[in-house]
């Protein structure tokens, strides 16, 4: 979301070399914090989810946030892509990186399907055709017994350079990193100022020259790519391909908390989504370390609601989306640009902008962005 | 997979499972039809109503709710659940749809996919041990003769189906009634169709938009009620994944304002699942079917099959 | 050499013929007018020229090639560039961004280019923007440069909307009421600056144009429309005289128009000068006029 272009026109601020290696340190932290959790096994298998989610945002945000179409069936493709390179790799026995191609490859595809249909079918009631394509994929496909080994669920292995859950989630960190340029680049360049034309008035876009379908179509595949690269990714972090984790209602609620991501996170907010995407994925592991921890474990039993927390069945995952929930419509109902909003300051500081809590001289569509979604 | 023909398996039982399973999708889609009309949005918690209606009256009856063992007489339990479905979409409308009244469209629609997520999640917090036994049928607490049977196009009908059928039938009716015929009704309507003017000649938005939202609750939550008899597990989320997209198919077949539309949508969706289910049986083969019927309609009838502005 | 040539056009919605038979020619660096009261038809035979609305029958010939059937972003990379009546921006970008939007079918980079990014895309980037910078400093609107198109005043977005229309690149231009918001004096301003963009682009240009003195003033060929049909064409001096147009102007919705002749002093001079018996009738027969017209509406509608 930093529009660089042309804001050193308007301020006479220059960055010094202070500044610059502040900057640097700042960027340095990032990157060790990023590349910390490699070290640990466990956890570093829960940041792989984590940085999955936070691709799915991203993904999600092309359709949702660039496009303004609302999308309740992204569950579908990230499973599709999980059980592509699942299947391709335990059947053909093929190489990892030809696996997920080919899985991206699918995803694509029925993205491009999706976005044929969207050409016809627009604002609401696009959304309930993504809700049943993700719900009827999910109980169809996804559990045909070829699919999942007779219903046992597709057994895969990393290559053995990768065989680590660090290591995996250092590939993943990798793609997320690629990805997110792709999404930056989309945004600054033709493609992106394409997308919100369309996204505010088709009529206009093609007065100034801008495809209505190739232009949807492109969002559609772009969204179905980066969900199928993330489907690759999840299928190889657990090395394991089952269809309940995408079938409802837990796909449901899936589908559900990709939308919170990119609304919590800000709409069409890269750097939001990816940071909301983040923070949900880790949520689970955190809410678990907190509950159980011997300080609030004591006296958490008794909380009348919350302490059925500890009661055999109840997950997690059920808190973290109560949590997303409330997040969603606190965003929505205070403080529409979302998370993106509250950390362009810095965002723009690490771009080499000066720190302003309020930047009156910002230029770009960054604010717009968040602020202007359509039916 | 067809190894023979049984045409009272395959033609009878999914007529009679199809009409009551669609009179359910039809309960949904009316209270979808509803919000849709008052609000111009889709209500993706709908559908949730009911699943914390049958919870609480199931856990009313029989188990704990907040706790206490509270063995409430079946009816008891009936009202209290449908009480408490109710008062869940009296708050959605307070909390969420009237903040976000003046905000475009798909904001709303989100709030309401946060309402459905929030519900779900206080589900499971609120009813842990989740309703793992089926939910005690009309049979055995209401009417003594479960042996008693009715025949019907070579299927046999149980009371409890019958009766079910007879609710929701009755449910519907009420709900065309009350928007022809009185006075609430009517204003809700002229609400829907001219804001502006309604308001100009005395009749409250915010009252009515309370009011929608009531009667929506109420309709989800008896839905949710009637159709816990059949569902083999009671869990939290369970109408939204057994019932939502089938209303919402419903609703969308009926041309998405006709309430009767929405009604006989519904039994029309329910046909098409249960015959898709005798017939086919790949996995999920059901969801595809009714899957593909939207999908058409939108792309060939986008005004619904039976649809018209009433 | 006819730019635009557009020969029996009809287009039909359910029950209303809003274009019948509508054939126009608009010639090389020509500024031809399109008027007629409201609901006449205008707009959509814009929309049918540009592609928009696909007509029933008829036309649309753009320097010899059939464009009937193109679909509008393809006219606008062909170089037709066109304005909306109620304004037709992103109105959530800024205005520089809309500049750049605009410029879209004449990036030079492809949509695979432009996600990898690079020098090339950048020097290219850096081009559209000065490209902008250029526009909006020939229209004088430089100081709105990094503002959100959405809190412009109605008069600078017509004029930034005549920018993003230039930034397209356009051979032939259609403007779509362009001085509307515009008081008598801005939009005498707007008809010279027509004419120099006609001077500094080369174009050829097509207008629809409620404010009856830049027409006249600017126009080298006018069209008039009612219900739909052909009324007159011809010369400005001509149609100025021509007495169906008086009467469709008069009986029909809008005869503020011809009434606004009167409201800037050398216009009404102007008025006076070349045509002293439209000038003078129009006034007297406006308040009759307008109770007749009534009837015929309601049976039209």
């Amino acid at each position: 979301m930093t529009a660089v272009a042309a804001a050193p026109a308007v301020s006479p601020w220059r960055l010094s070399g202070a500044g610059l290696a502040a900057r640097g340190l700042a960027y340095l932290g990032l990157a060790v914090v990023l590349f910390l959790p490699s070290f640990a096994t466990d956890f570093s298998k829960t940041c792989s989810l984590a940085v999955i989610y936070a691709l799915m945002g991203l993904s999600l945000n092309i359709v949702v946030g660039y496009t303004g179409q609302l999308s309740l069936g992204h569950q579908g493709f990230l499973g599709l892509g999980a059980l592509v390179t699942a299947n391709i790799v335990a059947q053909a026995q093929l190489p990892i990186w030809l696996a997920m191609a080919c899985a991206v490859l699918a995803t694509t595809g029925v993205a491009l399907v999706l976005g044929l249909v969207a050409l016809r079918i627009t604002g609401l009631y696009l959304s309930l055709i993504t809700l049943v394509f993700g719900s009827a994929i999910s109980s169809s496909l996804f559990a045909l017994a070829r699919f999942t080994d007779n219903n046992s669920g597709v057994k895969i292995q990393r290559p053995h350079y990768l065989a680590t859950n660090g290591d995996w989630y250092l590939v993943c960190v990798a793609v997320l990193l690629v990805v997110f340029y792709f999404d930056y680049r989309l945004t600054v360049s033709k493609v992106g100022r394409a997308l919100l034309a369309l996204k505010e008035n088709e009529r206009v876009a093609e007065a100034f020259g801008i495809g209505v379908t190739s232009y949807k179509l492109l969002a559609f595949a772009l969204s179905g790519a980066i969900a199928g690269l993330a489907g690759g990714l999840y299928a190889f972090r657990g090395e394991l391909y089952s269809e309940k984790d995408f079938q409802d209602p837990n796909g449901f609620t899936l589908a559900l908390l990709f939308v919170v991501m990119c609304v919590v996170g800000g709409l069409g907010n890269r750097l939001g989504v990816v940071v909301a995407g983040l923070f949900f994925g880790l949520i689970n592991e955190l809410l678990d370390d907190l509950f159980y921890a011997h300080w609030v474990h004591p006296w958490m039993q008794h909380v009348p609601v919350l302490g059925s927390y500890y009661s055999s069945d109840v997950k997690a995952s059920y808190l973290a989306s109560l949590i997303g929930a409330l997040l969603l419509l606190q965003t929505l109902i205070f403080n529409r640009g979302g998370l993106g909003a509250q950390l362009r300051p810095i965002s723009r500081w690490m771009t080499g902008h000066r720190f302003e809590l309020h930047d009156a001289t910002h230029s770009g569509p960054a604010v717009a962005e968040g602020s202007s979604v359509r039916a | 997979m067809i190894l023979a023909f049984d045409p009272q398996q395959q033609l009878g039982q999914p007529l009679v499972l199809g009409v009551i399973e669609g009179s359910v999708y039809g309960l949904i889609a009316l209270g979808l039809v509803l919000l849709y009309k008052s609000n111009r949005i889709f209500n993706f918690a709908q559908a949730e109503f009911g699943t914390i209606a049958a919870l609480t009256a199931y856990f009313g009856y029989n188990g704990k709710l907040f706790g206490i063992p509270w063995h409430m007489p079946w009816i008891v339990a009936v009202i209290v659940g449908i009480f408490l479905g109710t008062l869940s979409a009296v708050l959605t409308e307070r909390l969420v749809i009237r903040p976000l009244f003046h905000q475009p469209k798909v904001i709303m629609v989100v709030g309401t996919v946060g309402v459905l997520l929030a519900s779900i999640a206080v589900e499971y917090l609120v009813f842990p041990t989740g309703g793992v036994a089926a939910l005690p049928s009309v049979t055995d607490v209401g009417l003594h003769d479960p042996a008693f049977r009715v025949g019907f196009a070579g299927y046999n009908v149980s009371w409890e189906q019958v009766l079910t059928l007879l609710v929701l039938v009755a449910m519907a009716l009420a709900a065309v009634a009350f928007f022809r015929y009185s006075r609430q009704g009517t204003a809700i309507l002229a609400v829907s169709q001219e804001p502006t003017a309604a308001a100009t000649v005395g009749i409250s938005i915010s009252r009515v938009s309370l009011l929608t939202w009531t009667l929506a609750g109420f309709l989800g939550s008896v839905a949710g009620i009637v159709s816990i008899g059949g569902a083999p597990l009671l869990v939290p989320g369970i109408m939204t994944g057994t019932a939502l997209v089938g209303g919402i198919t419903a609703a969308v077949l009926g041309g998405v304002t006709s309430m009767p539309g929405a009604f006989v949508g519904g039994l029309l969706v329910g046909l098409v699942h249960q015959y898709t289910q005798a017939f086919l049986s790949f996995p999920g083969a059901q969801n595809v079917a009714v899957g593909l019927v939207l999908l058409l309609v939108l792309l060939v009838f986008p005004r619904g099959l039976l649809g018209s502005e009433t | 050499m006819s730019v635009l040539e557009v020969s029996d056009l009809s287009i039909r919605f359910g029950g209303l013929q809003a274009l019948q038979d509508l054939t126009l020619t608009v010639n090389e660096f020509e500024i031809v007018g399109l008027i007629g009261p409201n609901g006449a038809g205008k707009t959509t035979a814009f929309n049918c020229i540009t592609g928009f609305y696909k007509p029933d029958t008829g036309k649309v010939v753009y320097r010899g090639q059939d464009v009937t059937r193109t679909p509008p972003h393809k006219k606008a990379a062909m170089g037709f560039g066109r304005t909306f009546q109620n304004v037709g921006m992103v109105k959530s970008s800024t205005v520089l961004d809309n500049l750049k939007t605009a410029q879209h079918a004449r990036v030079q980079y492809d949509v695979v280019t432009g996600l990898l990014g690079g020098g090339r895309v950048a020097a290219e980037e850096r081009a559209l923007e000065a490209k902008a910078d250029a526009i909006l400093e020939l229209l004088g609107l430089t100081e709105f440069r990094h503002l959100r198109v959405g809190g412009l005043s109605y008069g600078t977005l017509k004029l930034l909307e005549l920018g993003c229309a230039l930034a397209t690149e356009p051979d032939v231009l259609l403007l779509d009421e362009p001085s509307s918001g515009m008081g008598p004096e801005e939009s005498h301003e707007l008809g010279e600056r027509l004419i120099e963009l006609r001077k500094a682009f080369g174009l050829t240009m097509l207008l629809i144009e409620h404010h009856v003195p830049l027409v006249l003033s600017v126009c080298d060929h006018i069209y008039v429309l009612n219900f739909g049909r052909l009324l007159a064409e011809g010369k400005p001096s001509v149609i100025q005289t021509h007495p169906e147009v008086v009467a469709a102007y008069l009986g029909g919705e809008a005869p503020e128009e011809l009434a606004a002749t009167a409201e800037t002093p050398e216009e009404a001079a102007l008025d006076e000068a070349t045509h002293p018996v439209a000038a003078k009738k129009a006034p007297a027969k406006k308040a009759p006029a307008k109770k007749a017209a009534a009837p015929r509406k309601k049976a039209s509608s």
